[in-house]
């Protein structure tokens, strides 16, 4: 029994190091977390507050907007391909990507919210910061879904996606952490001068996607 | 013969760039101070200096020093007792009134010009008012020195890294430019040439990413006090590297399916043109503790001097020199892989 258990050990190991991309996948997962909480570190609690928040945000963006491709394989792949126009497809997933983000906002942030509550001194607007959150879930869920339109050609699964959208969406979350922080002070979410900069991230990237996708999607 | 020739060049570039920046020696300048006030009437104010020597030679003499102490409008002459090659010493007669409780020490030099340290002398007692001026400060002399590199308080002798650290970060867009064109140019054309250019060079990039970081890493525990700092400029550094790591993961893990180049030319692209717009944003508006950002004075301002530029051109072009030639090689091993392959 031992020496079966053992041996099968092992075997994980082995395929484990062989494909290497998914080790990569949750250094990545585990980089990422601790570098955007490294960022609040030092600037007291509403920073830490903001820094859990999108951390959970994070990995919900990911399960969310990482499965869009799922589908897309074998009959109702070839279908797609001969049925619509790449850019409609794509553009049609980024549209549905930004309505997915605003419900699972509202989820995340009232269950954040109900179980963690206010950071203390805190000028709060729970519809500034639900505005906020969806709109850096929105920018962020454009690199998500971008990036799993790639990942979903390979069959590299979706580790894949989040060892090449993590390192994309770092700045993004610095940029909406801060943007919670501005709204944590007392400042108008749309007002914060993140939230044009997000807000052209999520547009630029959503443009790119459009253009690239065509190319990605031939087979 | 002529393609030999630029190799060859570039690194003979880099080894004298090497060569000059460690034997180049630095300005002299006061690192620190420690006063004796033992005797209230007269007391001995001990400056250690860094760099270049102040004298050099065993009988050392005090001529041509000359030691004032300033604070604002204030300026009080101190009597040099003894010149080491770094160290200092002078008698100073506290005064009883200052309009700010600190002095800074102006020390000139007969060779090195004139070296000052701020706050070298704190004078807690003093009644706030402006003394009597008790000296005349000499003729300021030049710098007779051979040269030197300029002497910067928290960065000391590691200015020399910056031969190494800055143009390896060049050199890494310099060659990931080169690999977003050549995936521009693979979604283009098809040709295959490009897709093997564009792997190559992301290797090569990579590398001095990752030579960058470390060199910065070590630099910055000097200067700063930590291997890492939160910094807009290391956030874009991190995510550079995190990026063309996870390029490189694409293309290890998704193997020799055919797809691959197509796939990696579009994240390439995406993830490029990303990274400009984020590099460029992110700094912007954030203070960073680099040098000619926001909040810090920034070396071209006044202490990239003449010798340190005549040490960093040669650099930027030699690191760049050598970059492409890791790169033709990086490519010339690809296709003897494919060549293999294809047998």
């Amino acid at each position: 029994m031992l020496a079966q258990a053992l041996h099968i050990a092992r075997l994980e190991a082995l395929l484990a190091l062989r494909k290497a991309h998914q080790l990569a996948a949750i250094a990545m997962f585990a980089v990422c977390a601790v570098y955007l909480v490294y960022q609040a570190d030092g600037f007291g609690q509403q920073n830490a507050w903001a820094a859990q928040l999108w951390v959970v945000y994070l990995f919900s963006i990911f399960s969310a907007a990482g499965r869009l491709f799922d589908r897309e394989q074998g009959p109702t792949r070839r279908y797609l391909q001969w049925a619509v126009h790449p850019s409609a497809l794509i553009g049609g997933k980024l549209l549905y990507a930004a309505v997915l983000t605003g419900a699972m906002t509202l989820l995340v942030f009232g269950a954040f919210y109900l179980l963690l509550g206010a950071p203390e001194g805190a000028n709060l607007s729970l519809l500034a910061l639900i505005g906020a959150g969806w709109w850096g879930a929105f920018s962020m869920a454009t690199t998500v879904t971008t990036v799993t339109a790639i990942a979903s050609q390979t069959r590299a699964g979706p580790a894949i996606a989040a060892v090449l959208g993590l390192p994309l969406l770092i700045p993004q979350l610095i940029l909406a952490t801060r943007m919670t922080r501005d709204v944590l002070d007392g400042l108008a979410w749309t007002t914060s001068e993140h939230f044009v900069f997000l807000g052209s991230l999520g547009l630029g990237t959503a443009v790119l996607a459009i253009l690239l996708f065509p190319y990605i999607w031939r087979s | 013969m002529s393609g030999k020739l630029w190799k060859w060049g570039g690194v003979a570039l880099l080894l004298m760039v090497v060569w000059d920046s460690f034997t180049t020696p630095m300005q002299p300048g006061w690192v620190a101070s420690e006063v004796d006030k033992s005797d209230a009437n007269a007391w001995l104010v001990e400056l250690s200096a860094a760099g270049h020597p102040l004298v050099d030679g065993v009988n050392d003499n005090t001529a041509g020093f000359q030691v004032i102490f300033k604070s604002e409008s204030a300026a009080l002459c101190a009597e040099v007792i003894s010149v080491e090659a770094h160290k200092l010493v002078c008698r100073l007669t506290p005064p009883d009134t200052l309009p700010r409780p600190s002095l800074d020490a102006f020390v000139m030099t007969p060779g090195a010009g004139s070296l000052m340290l701020r706050n070298a002398v704190s004078v807690a007692g003093a009644v706030k008012g402006v003394p009597h001026k008790n000296c005349e400060i000499g003729q300021m002399q030049p710098s007779t020195l051979p040269a030197t590199v300029p002497f910067q308080p928290n960065i000391l002798e590691t200015i020399r890294n910056l031969m190494f650290h800055v143009p390896m970060w060049f050199a890494m867009f310099f060659i990931m430019s080169l690999s977003f064109v050549s995936s521009l140019l693979y979604m283009r054309t098809g040709d295959i040439k490009y897709d093997q250019r564009a792997d190559a060079a992301s290797r090569t990039g990579l590398l001095f990413g990752v030579l960058g970081l470390i060199t910065g890493s070590v630099w910055a525990r000097f200067t700063w006090g930590a291997w890492w700092v939160a910094d807009p400029q290391l956030n874009g550094a991190l995510v550079t590297v995190l990026v063309y790591t996870g390029y490189r993961i694409l293309r290890a893990a998704t193997g020799d399916d055919d797809r691959v180049p197509r796939l990696a030319a579009a994240y390439n692209v995406f993830a490029f043109i990303l990274l400009v717009v984020l590099l460029m944003i992110l700094p912007k508006y954030n203070v960073s503790l680099h040098p000619g950002k926001d909040g810090s004075p920034g070396f071209n301002t006044y202490d990239l001097d003449n010798t340190l530029r005549s040490m960093f051109y040669p650099a930027v072009i030699g690191w760049g020199m050598l970059g492409y030639w890791i790169y033709t090689l990086g490519l010339r091993m690809i296709r003897v892989h494919r060549q293999l392959l294809n047998r």
